[in-house]
This record gives C-alpha cells, structure tokens and sequence, in this order.
C-alpha cells in the first residue's frame, strides 16, 4: 500500500485511496470513495460538493479526528494518526470559541495544552491576533465579539501554533455574505503572509473561486473525486474577478459537474 | 421587593430582632416556662461563655474539619464520577437509576454500618458526611454533563488536549453553573450528616455535645448549641457563595 513517494517540503497534503464508511449501530454509510489527491506546499486549495457529499469527513480525517476505513493520509510526508495542531491547523464552521475565556485566551488555549510558558504564550498570541486583525481585542469575552471577529479568533487559534498546513470547514458558512467577501480577503491577505497551505470546505463555488489555486469537486455520496480545476485567475483577487466571463465559465463548469455527477 | 423603600437588610434584621424580643419578653414574664426556654439572652451569653472554653472549641473545631474534609471529598469526587458515568453510554444506563434509587434512601438509616465498618472517629463522620453528600453532587453531574457543547469538546480534542486538561479546561467551566447550585445543597447535606454522625455515636464534635446536652436537661446549652451551629450553617452557606461569585465569569 505504501506507494507514496515522501516529499520532503512542509504542508505538502498527500491522499490515496482514502475511504470511509461510518458506522453508526447497524447503519454504515459510504462517505468517501477511494479518494486521492496531492496538494503541493503553500497552495490555497478548495474543496466543494453537494450537501452530504463526505467533505467534513474528509476535513475530519485531515485533522486527525476521525479514522479511515482505508487508504493514506499524509501531511509533510508523515502520516496523520490523531490531532497534531503544531503541524496540521484547524478552523470549524462555528468559531467554537470557549465562553467563559477571553479571545486572547482562546487563542492560547492550544499553547497551554502544550503546557507552554506564559509568556511565550503571550508573545505568540498577540502576533496571532495582530495577524488577523484582533490586537485591539484580546481582552474581549466572544459574546463581546462579532460572528466575523468571532471567526477571526478562531482562525488565530488555528493558526498561533503556526501550522504548515491550515484546514478549514466553511469557516464563512455562518456569517452573511458582505462579512464572507471581507474575510475571504482577510484569509488571502494572511495566507499571502504566512505561506501555509490551506485547504478550505465551503458550499460557495464563487468563493471557492475567488480564493484558490486548485478546486476539488466532490460527487454526491459517497464523495469520489470528479474534477480539479485548477485556477489561473490572476492574484490578487478582486471583487470585479467575480463577474469576469473566465470567472463565471469556470463556476458554470463545476456547477454542471455537481448537478449531473 | 422593597417595602415602603427600606432596604431589605434592615427588614430582615428588624425580624430577627423582633424574634429575640419576643422570645426574650416570652421567657421573662413566665408566658412559657423559662426552665424549657430560657431568655435569649441568656442563651446567647451561654453561648459566648461556651465558645470561650477550650474544650467546646475543641469540639468546634472537630465539627468543622469533618465538614469541611467531607465536603472537599464529596464536590468534587461526585462531580467526576457522575461526569464518568455520564459520559459512558452503558455505564449511564446501568448506574443512572441506580444513583436515583440510593440518592431517595434517607443516609441516616446506614448510620450503624458505617460504626461497624468506620468506627466511631474523625474518618467515619468524614464518611457519612461524603455518603450524606455525594449522590446530589453526582445527580447534578448527570445534568450537567447536558451543558457541555460537543462541539467544545471537539475544539479540545483537535488541539491534543488530554482527558484531565479536557476535564479542566472545558468540562469543569461548562458545569460548573449547573453544578455550582448543587454545591450549597451539598454542604447542607454534609453537614446534616456530620452531625447527626456525632449525635448517633461520637465521642467528639458540637453534635455529639449536644446531645449530651439534652439527655441532661440542659436547656440552656442546648439552645446556645443550636444558636452556633446555625451561625456555622451560615458561614458554611456563605463560603460556598463567595466560591460561586469567583466562579460568576465562567457563567
Ligand atoms: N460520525 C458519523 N457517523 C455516521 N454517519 C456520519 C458521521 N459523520 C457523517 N456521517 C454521514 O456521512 C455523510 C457525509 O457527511 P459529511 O458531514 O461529511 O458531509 P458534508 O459534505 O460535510 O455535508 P455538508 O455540506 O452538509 O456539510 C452524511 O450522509 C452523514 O450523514
Ligand atoms: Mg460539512
């Protein structure tokens, strides 16, 4: 089984045959299908599908929160067995921020699982924060925050530990569409800055446009690969992009894809 | 509610006061029988004398190291062990019902086998204390366990946190609001059966006193015996509040 080549660059995502069926009692459903692709260092790739299609499973398996039925997985040429936010960053669809801690608390939360000195905490938080825009904030309880900043903190949460490779489950999905544009930008800006790779769920084909490099299409269950685009848009990105004719050709073309697979 | 504007304290103290006079007036004037209810001032002059000697302190004492070791037994060995069986599909099942069925059985009742088994010292009342108290504490956890977001414990999960960090980090903040009302109840409890353990059979504690008291007819200390456990009942009632405004923030 072990085919893979190991290649050497950081925040290289490599996936073989990855298949997942969970089990819930006696029920089974086929989530994923013998999926594989490679994601080089650095790249901004996305990942869309119809509801239900297994893309949180496979954000899932990623991350290291659930188990493969079968195939590979591998981040950096090492393979994934379980959470390792140091290496692997992640961002939930609700910002999932603890209530009764401050943002700035938040985000030191995965550096004082790491049982990480204080003030080296200190240090990496504020730069966390200050990357996404929330220096200013930091003493700020979440219910004091908007859903956007909310999210905000979550991604420096994801990222203080400063991960190879960020992954994101619609990040956006709870926010409304002006606050999404905003920080879509907001992600390139600190994506341009930092390098990471990122690979981002979402339900939006224009965001998923808009931000990256390379589009995964996910069939409906159980999810098997049926496309990569690849997408040469110049960057940066800007909102008249959207309603370019390359643009819109690309999104009726995955669009097409996902309503006859 | 305020009445006519006065605030509340000066109302509630006005009652007490109005208590004591009566209760002083009553006694006084022969309206009841001072050999069954001496003055309140007697009492209370009672009361002070005895917290001036040694060995009533001694007994003080004793009283509020079994509480207060029960009670820092029992909050948070309940608190977990329900979080335990809470968090276990087949254990919640099996040992839910049972938890109930115990927690409905009045503890006096199993005063005798603790004696047997425990004695009659210190630990067998710090015991009866944690048995007098646990169930409360461990039924709370039961609910409790409802407020913690799966969602939290996910984040915890995804950042390599350990059971015990998860337990501090994420299950103790999202109960405690929930488990904090249980607290007081515990402690109430607890010291319910500290001393109903040192009536039943002690050689030690206010408990034990006090019904030395009243096998010998004195009425005077019996009462001054009840006036201070009643102040440690509020002291201890107290505690737990000051502990449940630290916690406020976590609500
Ligand atoms: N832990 C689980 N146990 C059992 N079945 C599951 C589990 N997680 C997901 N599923 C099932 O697997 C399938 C894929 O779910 P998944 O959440 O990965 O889809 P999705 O593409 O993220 O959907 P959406 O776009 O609506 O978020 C669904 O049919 C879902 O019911
Ligand atoms: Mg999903």
């Amino acid at each position: 089984m072990t085919t893979m080549t190991t290649v050497s660059a950081r925040g290289t995502v490599q996936v073989e045959n990855l298949t997942q069926i969970h089990r819930s009692g006696e029920r089974t459903t086929h989530a994923l299908d013998n999926i594989s692709f490679t994601i080089p260092a650095g790249k901004f790739v996305s990942v869309v599908g119809p509801s239900g299609c297994g893309k949180s499973s496979l954000l899932m398996l990623l991350v290291g929160l659930a188990q493969s039925t079968s195939g590979e997985l591998r981040v950096a040429g090492r393979p994934v067995a379980g959470p390792d936010p140091a290496r692997i960053g992640v961002v939930f669809q609700e910002a999932n921020l603890f209530p009764w801690l401050t943002a700035r608390k938040n985000v030191e939360f995965p550096l004082m699982i790491r049982n990480m000195s204080v003030k080296e905490r200190e240090t990496k938080a504020r730069d966390a924060l200050e990357l996404v825009g929330l220096d200013e904030f930091g003493d700020r309880y979440p219910h004091e925050l908007s859903g956007g900043m909310r999210q905000r903190v979550s991604i420096a949460r994801g990222i203080v530990q400063d991960p190879d490779v960020l992954m994101m489950d619609e990040p956006f999905a709870a926010l409304d569409e002006q606050t999404r544009m905003v920080m879509g930008d907001e992600l390139l800006r600190i994506w341009e800055r930092t390098g990471k790779t990122v690979v981002f769920v979402t339900h939006s084909l224009t965001e998923a446009i808009y931000l990256s490099d390379h589009v995964l299409v996910l069939s409906a269950r159980p999810g098997r690969i049926i496309d990569r685009i690849d997408i040469d848009l110049p960057r940066p990105r800007t909102f008249e992009l959207t309603s370019s004719a390359e643009f819109i050709q690309i999104r009726n073309r995955i669009w097409e894809q996902i309503r006859t697979a | 509610m305020a009445l006519f504007a006065i605030p509340d304290w000066v109302v509630r103290s006005a009652l007490v006061v109005g208590f004591l006079a009566v209760w002083e007036l009553g006694s006084r004037t022969g309206m009841v029988d001072p050999r069954l209810l001496p003055a309140a001032s007697t009492v209370i002059g009672t009361a002070l004398s005895l917290l001036e000697t040694a060995a009533f302190r001694a007994h003080l004492w004793t009283t509020i190291a079994q509480t207060m070791a029960a009670f820092i037994i029992a909050v948070p060995v309940g608190a977990i062990l329900g979080l335990l069986i809470a968090e276990r599909p087949y254990a919640s099942e099996v040992l839910k019902p049972l938890v109930f069925f115990v927690f409905s059985i009045p503890k006096s009742i199993f005063l005798p086998m603790f004696i047997l088994a425990f004695g009659i010292g210190f630990g067998q009342k710090v015991a009866f204390g944690v048995f007098s108290a646990i169930f409360i504490m461990m039924m709370t956890a039961f609910a409790a366990v409802e407020s913690v977001k799966r969602e939290h414990l996910m984040v915890a999960r995804a950042m390599g946190a350990s059971f015990i960090q998860t337990l501090r980090s994420v299950y103790a903040p999202s109960m405690a609001p929930v488990l904090l009302e249980a607290v007081r109840l515990a402690m109430i409890f607890n010291f319910t059966g500290i001393l109903l353990a040192e009536m039943y059979a002690s050689r030690s504690g206010v408990g034990n006193q006090m019904g030395l008291w009243g096998q010998n007819f004195m009425i005077d200390r019996l009462l001054a015996g009840i006036l201070i456990v009643s102040v440690l009942a509020i002291l201890f009632n107290e505690v737990v509040r000051a502990l449940e405004t630290r916690l406020e923030h976590w609500r």
